[in-house]
């Protein structure tokens, strides 16, 4: 993540970023993808989808399981920078992609997009790489989701596996809307022959599109008769059908439960729910959305420069000082832009949504909403920032803003400041307390007497022997 | 502790189920609170097998807190008889202080006399033993009813350490301090001895302050507590060395082995060497250039010189013992 | 040989010149043999900084060399107790560094181009040949025969109780305190036997310095008063006692109130309050004395006399009721454990499980001061012969000088002088008695009986009789042989203790070939190097304390807890977070930011000091803070028992000092064979598993071994199935799950 001392110096590095991004439009962290068919064939099928991506300007390498070629890393660094798996029928994928590979192409930043389909039953690989995603998907690898209130009347009167489902809204109503954005009214989106997924408590997961309450999965093979309520895999809100997952350092994981709704017949296809009219689908935008986001084209936030300084009258205010005393006023601002697509933009906050600044040692002395500064944003960057008067604490404290939320890049900075004590010489002088007046009063009527004493002393000559002796000894 | 298992077979026989009382919970604290209040000396409340049943029954929407100890003077259990006064001090004090009984404890009492079975059943090996049963009702409610085990695992405790470990447990509840009571007597005695010891050196005085001026006895003073200190005496003070201990040949070992470590005898001894080695050289240095007659000097310096000589080399020997590879040593202890 | 040839041999140096020119040369010979006999650990081993403290002194000095006296003054140290930080400036004295600074700066100034580090390390045997010369004087203030003082100079300046805290190296405070504390005395005794001001407020001087240097000022606070109480109960109140002390007393409180770290202690704290009592009690006996000589009436005196008592008295009680209503702070308590010997063991674990602060074993006694040790007993008898003010302050000072060194190892060092001094006294007086060539004759043997008859005012039983001499040339040639020989045995002595005991720099240590070569163990400045090589500036190092000045000093990291233990909580979390399993301990190291534990392990080597035989002073001072979450008892078996092998208890096998102990240990050996060769104890055949850390560093002999601290998991799991997923193992299907299905809420 850029980072730099000085606003200037930051700025100018974030316009090289900024130029470097118009030249090719594309994801934020490399263009090289890699897709994964059982055979290379297949890919007929999502043309359209693939097209877009590479309209998008990624460089797709086709690659089947079996493949010798086939490798994530190359010399200890990444071959690619995203992964996408089609369906595929063999049980494992083989020793170039075991779990453990898949996670550490996720820890080295790798952006991986996973479908499934009902028709075909999930590589065990991938379950267990699932299972440590805490995500999981029925047993024998397989089910199908069915709702028999919103399907598709024109492709699936009778089975009723084609779910036809308005875009999603975000699960929290402080969540930026970026899937269903302005999407147009009644537009539907088809999920044909989809296998629903449970996501556990974990942070790290968020449902971009979650079943209707009314949905339920079943297992087509065994099921098929009579499904009795404790054999239920799940239903309801509780099937998420397309899962976004963002690890820790931001790499991104979607799961995505019907692989057929990338296909070019779903794009093209017309859909109706029960008792409404027939509408053109909006998986072709959904499912660039998707990609995008997955593939760090969208809801990439980037910090562009942290400063903060002392925010005092009569003080040398350099920027981003290794020190500060107890009880200074400082002022903290950070730059924030948001990519779309192919450009950074200003990064505006969603709706009751607030960035915090925290000033802890141990636990926070303070948590303050930081608030947006004009005079620092542009179009490309917005900057946010709050002022206050540090604790009355010597210590070791961070500056920390810790903005995780769901499809947005994690944000954890940490700057480190010394706060150190009132040196000596900061101490109002003691003439200034009014409590010390008495005090100085009587050292001076000390100091004086003692002078007076010893002139009368000097002056009085000694009357006898007795005197001088006593003062002798 | 060796005595229970024996007691315990013998008790076998008189194993009986005490059928539990069929109070509610309520009924049995006000009873007992009752009962713990009546008169000072009924808290903590002496329990039976059967009132122990009771006491601790469950639910309980109160905390019972139980010493079983083995006060019978067959058991010889020293550490019983040192803590029963404490807890007795520990139980009327909070009781005293919490009349109303809002802090919801009850103190008991379980003599192995008195309860064979339960110290059977509870499986005890040693005593006393402090239980501190959680309520299991109420507002003060704990997940898992088990009774909280007090450790006795370094030595004999006092009221106020015991206290504060049941205040640590019972949170948002009050905790009357223990409140030891003044012991008059020793005042009194004190104050009387006192005045007695001034009166006594008052009258006395004449014959006293050529003992405060004379310098001899402070001499002997300085010297006998300067030799005390530097033969390691504090150290016998704090560390509660043995006197002697056995070599393991039947014997006794005078010396501790080891440069860290000392016997109370061994400082003695050495303490004694040093004052002859000091007595010696007073002697040398005070006493022999003062005599006047030649032939008795001599001989008094053969004498104290020949002490000197003989104490420092088995001194040295010694300190050879205790820190193996000292190179020092004297004639004749080579 | 002869009565004339003793003659012509005592005749030389009759001459007072010749005297004092000899004398200038014995004290300078002293001088340079008590520095050279401290350098045994520069020349085994090199000029380096020993032990735990003096490696802070070192840094401090460094930082007052680079940032100038001010910026020392206000010195926050923000790369020790991370996060708190430390106000070093104002919590520590000062007196050392500013020492060591103004001589580095002297010799700049005479372009004598000098290392601090080697001004450091010096500094201690530089001092040790002032406090030579202060001993001199100090002694000659007591008896008329130079001899004693120059004794004594020698004797101070090998006596192995003070080089123990002064070889070469050791840069600790006691280094220049010593010297200060007994020129404090000599300047005191002058000022009390002249009743000058000025000698008095030189004394107050260096009392300021002493104050300025080392915490154990306390011990001149409160040995002067008590001197002076002592001399008012003997009726000896005199204005000499008056004017010095006075003078002392006003002075010396101001200049020790400058020092931040002391500050308005003097007024506060019970320590002091013998000082200004004594302070007090004089103002109202001089004015008593006073009107005494006014109205001279016998009764009239006595009342005085007990309403002087009387005030003493009632301020005595007043003094209890302040303390106890908290007005004046009650002992500190690191000072009164020196009265209620079992105080610390219970109240304070971190003083008790200091080694230096046990109780003294008589061979310690007779290590550190030889025969001096039962000679001073005659020194301080002797000084009941002639009564005089001084000899009742050598007196006192034996007595409480001998209490607390027997009460704390470390005190060794204020009795060292006294021993010294009286040591001197005593072969002094016994070697002019025997080390004269005249015998005495008749008409003395006459004048001895006269005055024997008319008896002698001494107050000593066995000094009535007059002096008379030694008359057999055989019997002073014997005793003089003698001792000769004692004082020779003492010179090898101290040499061999101070080359066998003191020298070695603790921070490297030398063991011996099976050949009898030496063999040198640097694992601590191996580690430490690593550490400043490998990790980031600011990676925070968290050790036990003792290691703190050593890393904060050598290795340059920001350490969590060090020496300087002023935060007994901070502590206590390091302690806990050594003593509990990994799941506790690891967000403790999280919140306090760790990235790096450092802990010392002898296991390998047969090495004492590690952090396994320290473990319990860990767990005690943890349970001290969190008596429910760390408990004592369950490291010990059901037996009782401190045991690190198959049997040791659950508790001790998880906690992260054993795991980081035994980490890997096993795969030294053949299976089933490992071994801890320090407690002999015979490991179990699978080590320990660690998952929230990873082996970052062992050194060579295994002394260091130093962790990483992993960070979160990526994707969020913990860390156990993390390393078990890595490890390649099955996650268990957790799909068929039995009781009620946990569902996600968002």
């Amino acid at each position: 993540m850029l980072r730099s001392t000085s606003p200037l110096l930051s700025l100018f590095a974030f316009l090289l970023v900024w130029g470097a991004a118009l030249v090719s439009a594309v994801s934020t962290t490399g263009n090289r993808l890699l897709a994964v068919f059982d055979d290379v064939g297949e890919k007929e099928n999502y043309s359209k989808f693939l097209g877009d991506l590479e309209g998008r300007g990624f460089q797709i390498s086709y690659e089947t399981p079996k493949s010798e070629s086939l490798a994530l890393f190359h010399l200890g660094e990444r071959a690619y920078d995203h992964v996408i798996f089609f369906p595929t029928k063999t049980k494992g994928l083989g020793p170039n992609l075991t779990p453990q590979i898949l996670v550490n192409f996720l820890n080295a930043n790798g952006n991986i997009l996973h479908t499934l389909s009902s028709t075909t039953t999930t590589p065990n690989t991938l379950i267990s790489l699932l299972a440590e995603l805490d995500i999981t998907l029925p047993t024998e690898r397989t089910g199908l989701v069915v709702d028999h209130f919103s399907y598709d009347t024109l492709s699936a009167a009778e089975t009723h596996d084609v779910l036809a489902l308005p875009p999603p809204v975000p699960v929290r109503n402080d969540i930026s809307p970026l899937f269903s954005a302005d999407a147009p009214a009644g537009q539907l989106l088809a999920f044909p022959h989809g296998v629903g997924a449970v996501l556990g408590p974990r942070e790290q997961l968020t449902p971009i599109l979650r079943a209707p309450k009314t949905a339920y999965s079943y297992n087509p093979k065994e099921q098929s008769e009579v499904l009795e309520a404790n054999e239920l895999f799940a239903a309801g809100q509780q099937l998420s059908l397309v899962t976004a997952f963002q690890a820790i350092n931001s790499a991104r994981f979607v799961l995505l439960g019907s692989a057929e709704m990338l296909q070019d017949k779903w794009f093209l296809a017309e859909v109706a729910a029960p008792g409404g009219k027939s509408v053109k689908t909006f998986n072709r935008e959904f499912a660039k959305r998707v990609s995008a986001w997955a593939f760090q084209e969208l809801g990439v936030l980037r910090v562009n420069w942290i400063e903060h300084h002392l925010n005092e009258v009569s003080a040398v205010n350099e920027s981003n000082p290794h020190i500060y005393r107890v009880k200074n006023d400082v002022t903290y601002t950070i730059s924030l832009s948001e990519y779309a697509y192919d450009k950074w933009t200003s990064f505006s906050l969603p709706a009751n949504d607030v960035l915090q600044l925290e000033f802890s040692m141990l636990s926070p002395f303070h948590r303050l909403p930081l608030s947006l500064d004009k005079a620092h944003s542009s179009p490309e960057a917005s900057a946010y920032t709050a002022s206050f008067k540090l604790p009355d604490q010597h210590g070791i404290f961070n500056f920390k803003v810790n903005y995780k939320r769901p499809f947005f890049t994690n944000i954890e900075e940490k700057n480190t400041v010394s706060v150190r004590h009132m040196a000596h010489d900061e101490w109002p002088r003691s003439f200034v307390i009014s409590g010390a007046w008495p005090w100085i009063a009587g050292i001076g009527a000390t100091v004086s007497g003692w002078v007076v004493f010893v002139a009368l002393w000097m002056y009085s000559a000694p009357t006898d022997k007795k005197v001088g002796s006593k003062k002798t000894n | 502790m060796r005595w229970l298992p024996a007691f315990l077979t013998a008790s076998l026989a008189f194993a009986s189920g005490s059928l539990a009382a069929k109070k509610t919970s309520e009924e049995r604290f006000n009873s007992f609170h009752a009962k713990s209040i009546a008169s000072s000396s009924a808290a903590p409340i002496k329990l039976s097998d059967a009132s122990y049943r009771e006491f601790t029954a469950q639910p309980r929407d109160y905390t019972a807190a139980v010493v079983l100890t083995a006060m019978d003077s067959r058991f010889n259990c020293q550490l019983c008889r040192e803590f029963q006064p404490e807890w007795d001090l520990l139980a009327r004090s909070w009781v005293k202080g919490d009349k109303s009984g809002s802090s919801r404890v009850l103190f008991g009492t379980l003599d192995f006399a008195d309860g064979r079975e339960i110290f059977m059943s509870l499986g005890l090996q040693t005593a006393p033993v402090l239980l501190l049963f959680p309520p299991t009702v109420g507002p003060h409610a704990v997940p898992n009813p088990e009774p909280l085990r007090y450790d006795f695992s370094n030595g004999p405790q006092i009221a106020e350490v015991v206290h504060s470990w049941i205040a640590r447990h019972l949170p948002d509840r009050p905790h009357p301090p223990v409140k030891r009571p003044i012991n008059w007597m020793r005042w009194i005695s004190t104050t009387i001895l006192a005045l007695g010891s001034l009166t006594a050196s008052y009258v006395a005085w004449p014959y006293i302050v050529p003992i405060i001026q004379s310098r001899n006895i402070w001499a002997a003073l300085t010297l006998i507590s300067i030799l005390l200190f530097t033969s390691g005496h504090m150290y016998n003070h704090i560390r509660k060395v043995p006197y002697v201990a056995s070599d393991g040949k039947g014997g006794i070992s005078y010396f501790a082995s080891g440069f860290q470590s000392q016997y109370g005898l061994e400082t003695q001894i050495v303490a004694a060497l040093y004052g002859l080695l000091s007595l010696a050289g007073i002697s040398l240095a005070i006493k022999v250039p003062r005599i006047s007659d030649s032939k008795t000097q001599g001989v008094a310096v053969l004498a104290w010189g020949g002490i000197f000589f003989v104490t420092y080399a088995f001194l040295l020997s010694v300190f050879r013992g205790k820190n193996p590879g000292y190179p020092f040593r004297l004639p004749p202890f080579v | 040989m002869s009565a004339e040839t003793l003659q012509v041999l005592a005749d030389v140096g009759k001459g007072k010149s010749t005297r004092g020119v000899l004398r200038v040369i014995i004290l300078a010979l002293i001088a340079g043999a008590s520095i050279a006999s401290r350098l045994f650990s520069v020349i085994r081993f090199e000029s380096i900084i020993h032990e735990f403290d003096p490696w802070f002194n070192f840094r401090a000095t460094k930082y007052l060399v680079a940032n100038g006296f001010y910026n020392f003054w206000d010195w926050f140290d923000d790369r020790t107790w991370h996060p708190l930080g430390r106000v070093t400036g104002g919590t520590l004295y000062p007196g050392l560094m500013v020492t060591s600074g103004a001589i580095w700066h002297a010799l700049r100034a005479l372009t004598i181009p000098v290392d601090i580090r080697n001004v450091c390390v010096l500094l201690a045997p530089a001092f040790s040949g002032l406090t030579a010369v202060a001993a001199y004087l100090l002694t000659n203030e007591m008896t008329t025969y130079n001899s004693a003082g120059l004794l004594a100079a020698l004797f101070m300046g090998i006596a192995p109780g003070y080089i123990s805290r002064s070889v070469a190296g050791s840069y600790d405070n006691e280094a220049i305190a010593i010297f200060l504390l007994v020129f404090t005395f000599y300047l005191w005794i002058k000022a009390l036997k002249q009743g000058s001001m000025l000698w008095g407020a030189l004394c107050a001087l260096f009392y300021g310095y002493m104050v300025a240097s080392w915490g154990g000022y306390a011990f001149i606070t409160c040995l002067l008063p008590l001197h002076a109480f002592v001399l008012i109960l003997m009726g000896r109140y005199s204005t000499r006692l008056y004017v010095s002390y006075t003078t002392w007393y006003a002075l010396g409180t101001l200049a020790s109130m400058q020092i931040p770290f002391v500050g308005f202690l003097p007024v506060k704290t019970s320590e002091h309050m013998p000082a200004l009592g004594i302070f007090g009690f004089l103002q109202l006996l001089a004015f008593l004395d006073y009107v005494r000589s006014a109205i001279p009436s016998r009764q009239f005196q006595t009342f005085l006399w007990l309403f002087a008592g009387g005030i003493f008295v009632m301020s005595l009680a007043a003094l209890v009721v302040a303390t106890s209503a908290g007005v004046i702070a009650p002992w500190s308590g690191r000072f009164y454990s020196l009265w209620d010997t079992g105080y610390a063991k219970i109240h304070i674990p971190i003083i008790a499980s200091v080694s230096e602060h046990q109780p003294t074993a008589w061979p310690a006694f007779f290590f550190d001061l030889n025969l001096l040790i039962f000679v001073f007993p005659v020194g301080v008898y002797l000084c009941f012969q002639e009564l005089a003010d001084e000899h009742v302050f050598i007196i006192v000072y034996a007595v409480f000088g001998s209490y607390f060194a027997g009460v704390m190892v470390r005190l060794m060092l204020t009795l060292t002088p006294v021993v010294c001094v009286a040591g001197a006294i005593a072969i002094s007086t016994i070697l002019n008695n025997y080390l004269v060539a005249k015998t005495p004759t008749e008409e003395d043997q006459q004048a001895a009986e006269a005055a024997e008859k008319k008896g002698s005012k001494s107050g000593l039983k066995s000094a009535t009789k007059p002096v008379v001499g030694i008359y057999g040339l055989w019997s002073k040639s014997l005793m003089v042989a003698g001792m000769a020989v004692y004082l020779l045995i003492f010179v090898m002595h101290c040499t061999w203790v101070t080359s066998n005991a003191y020298s070695s720099p603790s921070v490297v240590l030398a063991s011996r070939m099976p050949d009898g070569s030496q063999h040198i163990i640097d694992d601590y400045r191996e580690a430490y190097q690593w550490l400043r090589q490998n990790t980031k500036e600011d990676a925070k190092i968290m050790s036990w304390w003792d290691y703190g000045y050593q890393i904060g000093g050598m290795a340059d990291r920001p350490t969590l807890v060090d020496n300087n233990t002023w935060n007994n909580t901070h502590i206590a979390t390091v302690g806990k977070a050594m003593s509990s399993r990994e799941e506790v301990s690891y967000p403790i190291m999280r919140q306090h930011e760790v990235d790096y534990v450092l802990v010392v392990f002898g296991g390998l080597l047969g090495y004492s000091g590690d952090d396994i035989n320290k473990f319990l002073w860990m767990v005690r001072i943890a349970e001290g803070i969190w008596p429910d979450e760390v408990s004592e008892r369950a490291f010990f078996t059901p037996r009782g028992e401190y045991r690190v092998d198959g049997e040791a208890t659950e508790t001790m096998k998880n906690s992260l000092m054993y795991k980081m102990s035994y980490y890997n240990f096993n795969n030294l050996f053949p299976p089933g064979q490992a071994v801890d060769r320090m407690r002999q104890a015979r490991l179990p055949e699978v080590g320990p598993s660690l998952s929230t850390l990873e082996e970052a560093f062992t050194s060579e002999n295994w002394i260091i071994r130093i962790y990483k601290v992993k960070d979160l998991d990526n994707v969020g799991r913990d860390h156990i199935s993390a390393t078990a997923f890595e490890k390649g193992l099955k996650k268990k299907k957790t799909t068929k799950k039995r009781g009620p299905r946990v569902l996600r809420v968002d």
